[in-house]
């Protein structure tokens, strides 16, 4: 028997639970939480199932159905199962399950929950088609649902003006990036002539300058769809705005899953990229993980700094793949899964506790009341800052091995400094909020988090230690070529300091670097002090570096005049002219044809008989 | 000959009779629930033929000298017509109140068209094709003027009567010019002698006659004028079985005339096709407009899809025939969507206006839904199984274009056709959702039987529409045996005839022996 039914079913039972909440559970809280959750966690389970039954590289590398079928025009809906897919499919799943379960706490006492639970799963849906699609369309399709689901669960609490605001300019910038991606899907279809992942790289392979001179643009139109999901440089406004959803959709969307699929879709067309647009795509991410990373440093709302910080480890991905390191940008995506998860749900634990208070010098010494959500946090943040032995160390280490390798060393100077920059923020977020002492009231009485929230920060908490050397990179090494054979746990822990010593050593020195410079300016300190040092440097920073300010008079400005200008053909031309005179015309054929029936028999009879004659006269008359 | 063969149509006849006996022990009150009993049958029957009924290895079988026929296609709309039936006969259940007498009646009449309808796409012989039409067109007479105390049904049914009469006369005398001018009524047989007789006007004549009987049937123009009158003054579930079944048997017979007894012909009259076929569309679009009354104007949207589905015809190819038989399946599902709704919602009420759906929403979710559904599905929105449908047509035609110009403009004409009908239909979904007074405010219950077929035909919209291959690769099969037969015919014309029964030939005594005419 086929392992691949199983993939069917993992793919569609998100979709399943999400039609059925929708459509009978609405008022049934439980019923609908519990049909979404165990979607997800059967989903992980078949796809632990499934890995073992098939292995990391099956027989049977696609799956298709067969979805029109007319003459020439065949269209397939396929799923596609390589190591690329199959361990993203089990990080999905399980970071999912992981987000769903802490839902249950997070969202308990929100009107829309069982609302809330059906969007997850839709997104969820998404998400892993996106992940097993086998051809451009269908990823496209995916793409877009997942556009859309995350316009609903960013609008969560529409009655709110900033989250509807917000979930509209994600969705807007992430619309602009696809225009660019399917602009570069046809160019692929129409000198490629096909959509299929296998078929294109086999026929690339096959003839490599099949492309031609489109190849480099339409490696950068593909990256533009990356770049708005991913949220790059300078599409990467809507990123920060989006935390107004729900905390778990922060985790789940912002941080683990829909903002990586920019960096998966890359990896997975890997092979239409060429020289010129890796070059583009790595200076784009690396710039891009500067520029949030120097944002972050003077931002003031927790779930914010960390949303900077997500774009900044976004930036390290697409930087790798920019570097030819497919392997190494998903073993970043991975670990990177798991430890922004925790962090963001170990920062709506602090949310929670404090009644919905997000600003961090209004916390403090909370190290005490919430020990658990403390020290899961702080193991998130020594990954993040590429402590070894945590998981964030390897994976970070890998892109500057990467770095070091093809002899690009101005990408690997912007990482470490960048490195500098994470190590710092995400200690001075630890310093003010878990150690010094409080700020306000509400800590001295902020209590820890309910077990259903815990858990899922534990579960969390070993693979954002561990995730490093469990062999994910093996994994990824098997899709992008150059397997390594497997090495037993112990080496694998050393491996960095073994095969890219220099790179290793500058990461770890980074990370004290920044950690040296968080703890001589924020331990113990009542405000922040970096603005009296800084000036406006500082004001810049922490107001972004009126990036908004600038696309609201520049493209907002622009976008307004034409569509006033727009509005105005619309409105006089097209309605008032061509639109009435049409529908004049209709209106008054329509009353006239009406004459024709008159409701008197005879003329019925009669107008029949002359019909017979007219056709008649059609055929023979000639 | 096999009797087997016929199981379908002996067993709905045996049904219809069985409850016309039924009725005669029954008390009133307990008649309502015999519809029940029929739609049961009906399923009953549908389940049989789908798990037992296989068709024999050369994919066709013949009864009755070759005047029956049984392949794929027949086999695809005996299921259709059985389909149409159940959801037919569960509406009519719920429509019992408003009809005074005869209820029993009622049902076995449906039956009996039902019957017809099934003989109708097993017709090879324009002797059937005439009976299985006359006992279709006889029984919905009947139905139509059901409601004999509204002066509204009444009329409709003498005009359907006067005008059916009319076009039947048009068929009888074309069918007797055919024969006279070939000396054959198989179709078959017919294929094999059409070649010579191209430059035979009086042949042509007779064939166009028969074609005005068909037109009527499926409301084409110029023959379409009935049906506004017809389709609002019919009791609902009378009507939504006339432009399901009664088109879709009509279309049956359109399909075998034009491409198995005459291919050669049809060849030729791609011109006159094209023409009919754009001029109802447009017809039935524009006179939709300014209608108020919903039965109305989805009689005239009837006409419209009429003029859609021949689109397909024109095409004269096997992707163009496979098209017209998804568009029927995906109509099928609509339009029985709509004529529940409406059925429920306006069984107590003087006329049918738009404005008696205001507040819908309210009312019952449920129907509002089914109904913006299968409106938004007519108008061919993606993604329900209307806008398939018209996919798969346009695309047929437009495969002919390098053939001929004037597919394009078809192409063109169907388009606009479908801008203007979003307008209506759009019209009906405004009248449900929009708020206004709702003239009646309490809720509409709806019964176990009928919610289901409610929920079959809205998934049947969206399958249709989401996950075509199944149905295209069943309908193109079913339309390849129209290829498949013409193909035989060519191949097996010089072969000589099989023996015909005894009684065959006493009916036909003087054909068979006859010389064919040059």
């Amino acid at each position: 028997m086929n392992p691949d039914f199983l993939a069917w079913i993992i793919l569609f039972l998100p979709l399943v639970a999400a039609g059925l909440i929708t459509l009978y559970f609405l008022p049934q809280r439980k019923v609908s939480a519990g049909l979404s959750t165990g979607a997800v966690i059967i989903g992980f389970v078949l796809s632990v199932i499934f890995v073992s039954w098939a292995g990391w590289q099956p027989a049977i590398r696609e799956s298709a159905a067969t979805w029109l079928a007319v003459g020439p025009l065949h269209v397939a809906f396929g799923l596609r199962f390589d190591p690329l897919s199959l361990l993203m499919i089990l990080v999905v799943t399980g970071v999912a399950s992981a987000i769903h379960v802490y839902s249950w706490g997070y969202m308990h006492e929100d009107p829309g929950f069982s609302r809330f639970f059906a969007c997850l799963s839709l997104f969820t849906f998404s998400m892993l088609g996106i992940v097993l699609a086998n051809n451009f369309i269908e990823l496209f399709i995916f793409w877009e649902l997942v556009g859309v689901s995350s316009y609903l669960l960013i609008s969560f609490w529409h009655e709110r003006p900033s989250a509807a605001d917000a979930g509209k300019k994600a969705f807007l910038a992430n619309r602009l990036g696809d225009f660019g991606f399917l602009l570069g899907i046809l160019i692929v279809w129409s000198s490629l002539g096909s959509l299929n992942f296998g078929v294109l790289q086999d026929r690339l392979s096959a003839h490599a300058g099949a492309l031609g001179s489109l190849a480099t643009i339409a490696g950068l139109l593909i990256f533009c769809g990356a770049m708005g999901k991913s949220a790059q440089f300078p599409l990467h406004v809507w990123l920060p705005d989006a935390m107004e959803g729900p905390t778990p959709v922060s985790a789940l969307i912002h941080a683990a899953t829909m903002v990586a699929a920019g960096v998966y879709m890359l990896c997975r067309v890997s092979f239409l990229l060429d020289a010129s647009a890796l070059e583009v795509i790595g200076w784009v991410g690396g710039f891009t993980a500067l520029l949030s990373a120097v944002i972050a440093v003077q931002q003031d709302d927790i779930k914010r700094i960390l949303a900077y910080s997500t774009l900044s480890q976004l930036g390290y991905m697409m930087m790798a793949v920019g570097l030819g390191g497919d392997s190494q940008a998903m073993f970043h995506l991975s670990t990177h899964a798991f430890f922004k998860a925790l962090l963001f749900l170990g920062s709506g634990s602090v949310i929670l506790a404090l009644h919905h208070e997000q600003n961090i010098w209004k916390m403090g010494g909370l190290r005490r009341q919430m020990p658990v959500t403390f020290w899961t946090f702080l193991a998130a943040t020594f990954a993040l800052s590429g402590v070894p032995p945590f998981s964030g160390f390897y994976s970070k280490d890998s892109i500057f091995a990467q770095a070091t390798a093809r002899h690009s060393y101005g990408l690997l100077v912007l990482g470490l400094a960048v490195a500098v920059l994470t190590a710092f923020y995400m200690f001075r977020l630890v310093f003010v909020v878990f150690l010094g002492s409080s700020r306000s009231p509400a800590c001295d009485h902020a209590q820890e988090s309910p077990p259903v929230v815990l858990w899922p920060l534990r579960l969390l908490a070993v693979f954002s230690i561990i995730g490093g050397y469990i062999g994910i990179e093996q994994v990824y090494e098997k899709q992008f070529g150059a397997a390594g054979a497997g090495h037993p746990l112990w080496q694998q822990l050393l491996a960095p300091f073994r095969e890219a010593p220099i790179g290793a050593v500058l990461g770890i020195l980074a990370a004290v670097l920044g950690f040296a410079g968080a703890y001589k300016l924020y331990s113990n300190v009542a405000k922040d002090p970096l603005p009296d040092k800084l000036g406006a440097l500082s004001r810049a920073m922490a107001n972004r570096f009126y990036f908004d300010e600038l696309y609201q008079a520049t493209v907002i400005r622009l976008h307004d005049a034409l569509a006033s200008i727009a509005d105005w053909i619309d409105r006089w031309i097209i309605d008032g002219f061509c639109v009435g005179l049409a529908r004049g015309g209709t209106d008054l054929t329509g009353r006239a044809l009406r004459l024709l029936q008159t409701g008197n028999l005879q003329t019925y009879a009669f107008l029949f008989a002359l019909g017979a004659a007219l056709v008649l006269y059609l055929v023979l008359g000639k | 000959m096999n009797i087997a063969l016929l199981s379908h149509e002996w067993l709905v006849l045996l049904l219809g009779l069985g409850l016309l006996l039924a009725d005669l022990w029954l008390p009133p009150a307990a008649r309502r629930k015999l519809g029940y009993v029929a739609a049961l049958g009906v399923a009953a029957i549908l389940l049989y033929s789908i798990l037992f009924v296989r068709l024999p290895a050369g994919g066709v079988e013949y009864a009755f000298g070759r005047m029956y026929i049984l392949d794929s296609l027949a086999l695809f709309f005996k299921r259709f017509f059985l389909l149409a039936a159940l959801a037919v006969l569960l509406m009519s259940v719920e429509f019992a109140a408003e009809i005074q007498s005869g209820l029993t009646e009622y049902y076995a009449l449906t039956l009996f068209a039902l019957a017809g309808m099934l003989f109708a796409c097993s017709a090879n012989d324009f002797t059937l094709l005439f009976v299985s039409l006359e006992l279709i067109t006889i029984s919905f007479y009947i139905l139509t003027s059901f409601q004999r105390a509204r002066t509204l049904s009444l009329e409709a049914g003498v005009k359907y009567l006067i005008i059916g009469a009319l076009s039947t006369s048009f068929t009888v005398f074309g069918i007797a010019l055919v024969y006279g001018t070939s000396g054959k009524l198989n179709f078959q047989d017919l294929a094999a002698v059409a070649p010579q007789l191209i430059g035979n006007k009086l042949f042509l004549f007779g064939l166009l006659w028969v074609m005005v009987g068909l037109g009527f049937k499926i409301a084409a123009f110029p023959f379409q004028i009935w049906a506004p009158d017809v389709y609002q003054g019919a009791p609902s579930p009378t009507t939504a079985f006339l432009a399901i079944g009664s088109k879709a048997a009509g279309f049956a017979l359109v399909l075998r005339v034009l491409f198995t007894a005459v291919p050669a012909i049809t060849a030729q009259w791609s011109h006159l096709l094209i023409v009919i076929s754009a001029v109802t569309i447009l017809y039935g679009n524009l006179c939709a407009l300014p209608q108020r009354n919903v039965k109305r104007l989805l009689g005239y949207s009837s006409i419209a899809h009429a003029g859609y589905m021949l689109l397909g015809v024109a095409a004269l190819s096997a992707a163009g025939q496979s098209a017209i038989l998804y568009y029927l399946s995906g109509y099928l599902f609509t339009v029985l969507a709509a004529f529940t709704v409406i059925c429920l919602v306006m069984r107590h009420a003087e006329g049918e206006d738009i404005s008696r759906l205001a507040g819908l929403n309210q009312r019952s979710p449920l129907l509002a839904a089914a109904m913006a559904l299968a409106m938004v599905s007519l108008a061919g929105v993606p993604p329900m199984a209307g806008f398939f449908g018209k996919f798969l047509l346009f695309k047929a035609a437009l495969a002919q274009g390098a053939t001929q110009h004037g597919y394009y403009w078809l192409v063109g004409i169907a388009i606009l056709g479908v801008v203007i009908s979003l307008y209506y239909y759009f019209g009906v979904i405004r009248a449900i959702y929009w708020p206004g007074n709702a003239p009646d405010p309490s809720p509409i219950p709806v019964s176990r039987p009928i919610l289901l077929s409610i929920y079959a035909c809205v998934a049947g919209m969206f399958f249709l529409g989401l996950y075509p291959n199944p149905v295209v690769t069943l309908t193109s099969k079913a339309a390849s045996a129209l290829q498949a037969e013409t193909a035989a015919i060519h191949a097996t014309a010089t072969l000589p005839k099989a023996p015909r029964a005894a009684w065959t030939r006493s009916l036909l005594g003087p054909a068979s022996a006859a010389p064919s005419r040059p």
